[in-house]
């Protein structure tokens, strides 16, 4: 049963993790938090069920569908409802956490116009395929799962750290007006970050109907708040906080059903970054990033 | 205003005494709907439903069925209704801000609804207090009908379903050790959780293990994964069915292969769309069976078929059942009139719906047989 | 009968807007010190909870659970302010937010106290205990020509305005007295706040438990308006709801969520029609306002233009 268990929370917590990357991402650069994501992700969701069990397409198209249609939602996200609070005199901090809340509540309520309340099957052959290991089933969707957001955290390090849009990324992060007067473009680099976590998320919106076969337009809020709680507990802007966070949050919401009580699930998330924020503000992975002073 | 007022004052007053003359007969006879030449009974009904939120699902079905039965009963002609639809977002304060405005504003003669029994248990006493006839078409839960005497239901409580469902599966498949799994952030599935327990109990079941699980939850693969390695002889489920569903398609795809016995909310063709193959097995109770060979039904659902496209479930048949038992109360009474339209309410008895025989306990609530049915060759069949 | 065009749907309506102003105010407050507490949902919880089952189960006074109510959501706020101090911007929003679904999660669960998730209901009505009171006095509402309802109704109303009012009155107050200036300028520059001697930690955790003993309150009236509370009263959605009058209706001056909840109570009853487009509405509004007026509708300036003044320096 551990191994099981093992397997459920893994998967589970790289779902978690993916969405988190997508958080980290725009709260690296931005300092904001994206609370819009989890709607993205929904929709992501959809498009790639849409794909797959209207269209009967194979599921690289619908990741490719998915990852193209969260990306223009970043993209409008970030033209219509961040950049024109950027640089407003006398805005409040505050204001882009608050604009964001105002999409991700119009795109549940849109994506409940246009897809009904209930849930959707999200079928694929593909999720099917299962191999024994012992006396343990595991499902090669599963193993996917795992691989595709290991793949996506190295290469998210990688593409911050050696590529030239990387380092002008992460030049903006460090400060705006600095990066701007050397030369960096900072508007295409925080659009081209939104969009990025944008895709992301509809990369783990179709890994989410992967693995548990259905989807409904109220996925957004429960796993947004899960990301969220996950980027504050491993850390503000780290990727690997993300990826550590999102397993470590999986694992635990796994093992806590299994071996304490299951009505208590879905406080985990909150009780740990409670805690986390309490004993180490900048998140167990974070360095101390200038929002978590005091 | 003011005249309509004084009208209602005058319209109860004149109702209490047509009551007080006429209670003792009235009781006694019960009498069919008077096939006079008398002009139709007008009426004002109101309904309070989901219509945009969670649940909106619900909402839809209910008033569907309601509109279709209205259309059904104004061309037949003795009675004359009109709806008058709010929404309540499944929300209590708005439910009751509906409530009240259908009450005072509308001024309509009773309430259809609302959708959720955590919202009867806000707008039902207002209604009560008010003396206007309510009744829930979905509101399952425990002490609905208590809430005074103008509170009434015609939907099957989960706990007249459950134990049903649960005794016939029992023995039917000589049940000893079974796993309860339930939504514990829900009125509707935790009363239900509340009567299989009790149910279980009263069977002398072993009850392996208890899990939970929230609203909007995507994975159930760990509650699942641990009750599967206790290995039960059934699962017992309390879950709407949007939930439910894919409960029982993962459970299937992690292997577990017994029953899962479930209750009122569990059942609906949507399961089986849902679910497919992994529906099968789904033993549930049910007021409403649409497979059922009665020319009542059949015709039922060939109505609501070609009027909105899609098969009626349990909350279209038990709000399309519960127009048709306001009109033959609206029928009896004889006249609009909130006093007169309760106590010809509360008079019902054997009523022949699309849900089979129905009436009215002493206390408003639901006397009925439930139909306890299995998931089969991919529909629904009687489980015998 | 005189009173014919007392409508105890209005007066319901109206009894929600006020529920809801001192919800507006209670986040005020807390952000009158330049912190956003996303945690009021869950203090309204505490307030009605605590309440409900005092009156319900112990025979307590409805008045004595609503101070308790009040008072218990006031101390959750000091627990949690105190640790809050640490945290600041979206942190400490995310935090409370966190906070609130804690709270919501532990209700459902702890079943022997709360019922779960079937709630508590048969909460003493405001309304009906003192129609009830006052006919044990010999008093009958049809003497002043009103129904039992209309008085039901009416008698809420009057509870709520009334208190409604000495919130509001209270913290316009407490805005022009030696607390208000400290408060403004620990938003305005906390270090600076610092430096002039204000003791920030102080006025901070006072402002966040002024703002939760207020959520407390509104919870406990809200849980004697409508005699049932369950979880599912208390969820993220609230909590943004409440945020929503604060942002929409100004949160620099008192009277934006006063104003914002007021409106965004009111429209959907009025529009009952855009009732299917509410929260896209509500959604649109947050970005539109973040967009064009960050500061809400109603600031200090409109408030000096609307009362003739010169505007003060400064603005």
């Amino acid at each position: 049963m551990f191994a099981e268990q093992l397997i459920n929370g893994i998967t589970l917590g790289s779902i978690y993790a993916v969405v988190a990357l997508g958080y980290t991402l725009v709260f690296g650069v931005l300092d904001i938090i994206n609370m819009a994501h989890g709607e993205i992700f929904m929709f992501g969701a959809f498009v790639g069920m849409l794909i797959v069990t209207k269209v009967h397409s194979s599921l690289g198209i619908a990741f490719a569908g998915a990852i193209a249609s969260t990306a223009a939602m970043g993209y409008l996200l970030e033209r219509f409802a961040l950049r024109p609070l950027r640089g407003k005199s006398g805005g409040s901090p505050l204001a882009p956490l608050i604009s964001t809340i105002g999409v991700s509540i119009i795109l549940e309520n849109v994506a409940h116009k246009l897809f009904g309340a209930g849930n959707h099957l999200f079928e694929t052959p593909f999720a099917e395929i299962r191999f024994d290991v012992g006396p343990v089933t595991v499902y090669l969707v599963q193993v996917v799962i795992l691989a595709i957001s290991i793949l996506l955290m190295a290469g998210l390090s990688l593409w911050l750290r050696k590529t030239r849009a990387g380092k002008a990324l992460r030049a903006t992060a460090e400060n705006l007006e600095t990066a701007a007067l050397m030369g960096v473009a900072t508007n295409r680099i925080i659009t081209a970050t939104v969009v990025i976590a944008s895709a992301m998320g509809g990369v783990a919106g179709v890994l989410v109907g992967m693995a548990f076969n259905y989807i409904n337009n109220q996925m957004g809020l429960a796993m947004g708040l899960k990301g969220l709680a996950i980027i504050i507990f491993g850390g503000m802007g780290s990727v690997g906080g993300a990826m550590a966070g999102g397993l470590i949050l999986g694992l635990s919401e796994t093992l806590v059903v299994a071996y304490g009580s299951s009505g208590y699930r879905d406080a985990i998330a909150f009780v740990a970054i409670i805690v986390v924020l309490l004993i180490k503000p900048q998140g167990l992975f974070g360095q101390a990033l200038p929002g978590t002073e005091r | 205003m003011s005249r309509s007022i004084r009208f209602l004052c005058l319209a109860s007053m004149l109702g209490f005494a047509l009551v007080f003359m006429g209670a003792a007969k009235d009781a006694h006879k019960a009498s069919p709907p008077a096939r006079t030449r008398k002009p139709p009974v007008d009426a004002k009904i109101g309904v309070i439903s989901i219509i945009t939120g969670q649940g909106a699902g619900y909402g839809e079905a209910i008033t569907n069925g309601f509109k279709l039965a209205r259309d059904e009963v104004n061309a037949k002609g003795n009675v004359k209704i009109e709806l008058v639809i709010e929404d309540s977002s499944g929300k209590q304060e708005q439910a009751l801000a509906a409530a009240q405005k259908l009450i005072n504003s509308s001024q309509v003669v009773a309430i259809l609804g609302p959708t959720l029994s955590t919202e009867m248990k806000v707008v039902g006493p207002e209604a009560n207090a008010s003396g206007v006839p309510i009744m829930g078409t979905s509101t399952t839960a425990a002490g609905i009908t208590q809430i005074g005497k103008y509170v009434f239901r015609n939907s099957l409580p989960e706990s007249l379903a459950i134990p049903a469902s649960v005794r016939k599966a029992v023995k039917k498949y000589n049940i000893r050790k079974v796993a309860i799994l339930y939504g514990n952030d829900d009125v509707f599935t935790k009363s239900g959780f509340d009567s299989m327990k009790k149910a279980s109990e009263d069977l002398k079941l072993d009850i392996l293990t208890v899990e939970t699980f929230q609203k909007g939850q995507a994975d159930y693969k760990a509650q699942l994964t641990k009750i599967k390695n206790l290995s039960p002889d059934a699962v017992f489920c309390s879950a709407l069915y949007e939930e439910g569903a894919v409960i029982l398609s993962q459970a299937r795809k992690i292997g577990i292969k017994t029953p899962f016995v479930g209750g009122n909310g569990f059942n609906s063709p949507k399961v089986i769309e849902i679910a497919k193959g992994a529906a099968e097995g789904l033993v549930v109770a049910t007021p409403w069976f649409a497979d059922r060979n009665t020319p009542k039904v059949t015709a039922f659902v060939a109505r609501y078929e070609k009027a909105y496209g899609k098969k009626p479930d349990q909350f279209a048949a038990q709000a399309y059942d519960a127009l048709y038992i306001m009109a033959e109360a609206l029928g009896n009474a004889g006249k609009a009139d909130r006093k007169l339209l309760r106590d010809s309410l509360a008079g019902i008895r054997n009523f022949d719906g699309v849900l089979g025989k129905f009436s009215f306990d002493a206390e408003r609530d639901v006397v009925m047989e439930p139909n306890v049915l299995i998931i089969k060759g991919g529909k629904f069949q009687m489980f015998k | 009968m005189p009173f014919d065009w007392l409508n105890p749907y209005h007066l319901q309506v109206a009894s929600f807007i006020l529920i809801n102003v001192i919800l507006g105010v209670s986040i005020y407050v807390t952000l009158a010190t330049g912190q956003l507490s996303l945690g009021n949902a869950g203090f309204m919880s505490i307030g009605a909870y605590t309440s409900a089952i005092l009156t319900t189960g112990h025979g307590v006074p409805m008045v004595a659970g609503i101070v308790s109510g009040s008072l218990l959501a006031g101390v959750s706020g000091i627990l949690v302010g105190i640790p809050a101090l640490r945290l600041s911007g979206v942190y400490l929003a995310i935090a409370t937010l966190g906070f609130g679904e804690v709270v919501r999660v532990v209700f459902i669960n702890w079943e022997s106290l709360t019922g779960g998730a079937v709630g508590i209901a048969a909460i003493p009505q405001m309304g009906r205990e003192i129609l009830a009171a006052l006919r044990d006095a010999g008093f009958s509402p049809e003497s002043l020509g009103l129904q039992n309802n209309q008085f039901i109704s009416l008698a809420v109303f009057v509870i709520l305005s009334v208190t409604t009012l000495a919130v509001i009155l209270f913290f316009l107050r407490l805005a022009n007295s030696r607390v208000g200036r400290a408060y403004g300028a620990i938003r305005m520059d906390e270090a600076a706040a610092e430096a002039t001697g204000i003791d920030t930690t102080y006025y901070k955790v006072l402002a966040f438990s002024q703002g939760a003993l207020l959520s407390g309150l509104a919870g406990a009236l809200y849980a004697h308006a409508t005699s049932y509370v369950s979880p599912a009263d208390f969820t993220y959605h609230r909590a943004v709801e409440i945020l929503v009058f604060a942002v929409f209706g100004g949160s620099e001056h008192l009277l934006g969520p006063v104003f914002g909840a007021m409106f965004l109570t009111v429209i959907p009853e009025v529009l009952r029609f855009v009732n299917d487009y509410r929260h896209i509405i509500y959604g649109t509004l947050l970005v539109l306002m973040m967009v064009f007026r960050p500061q809400g509708v109603i600031d200090p300036p409109l408030l000096d233009r609307l009362s003739g003044r010169e505007p003060a320096e400064g603005h």
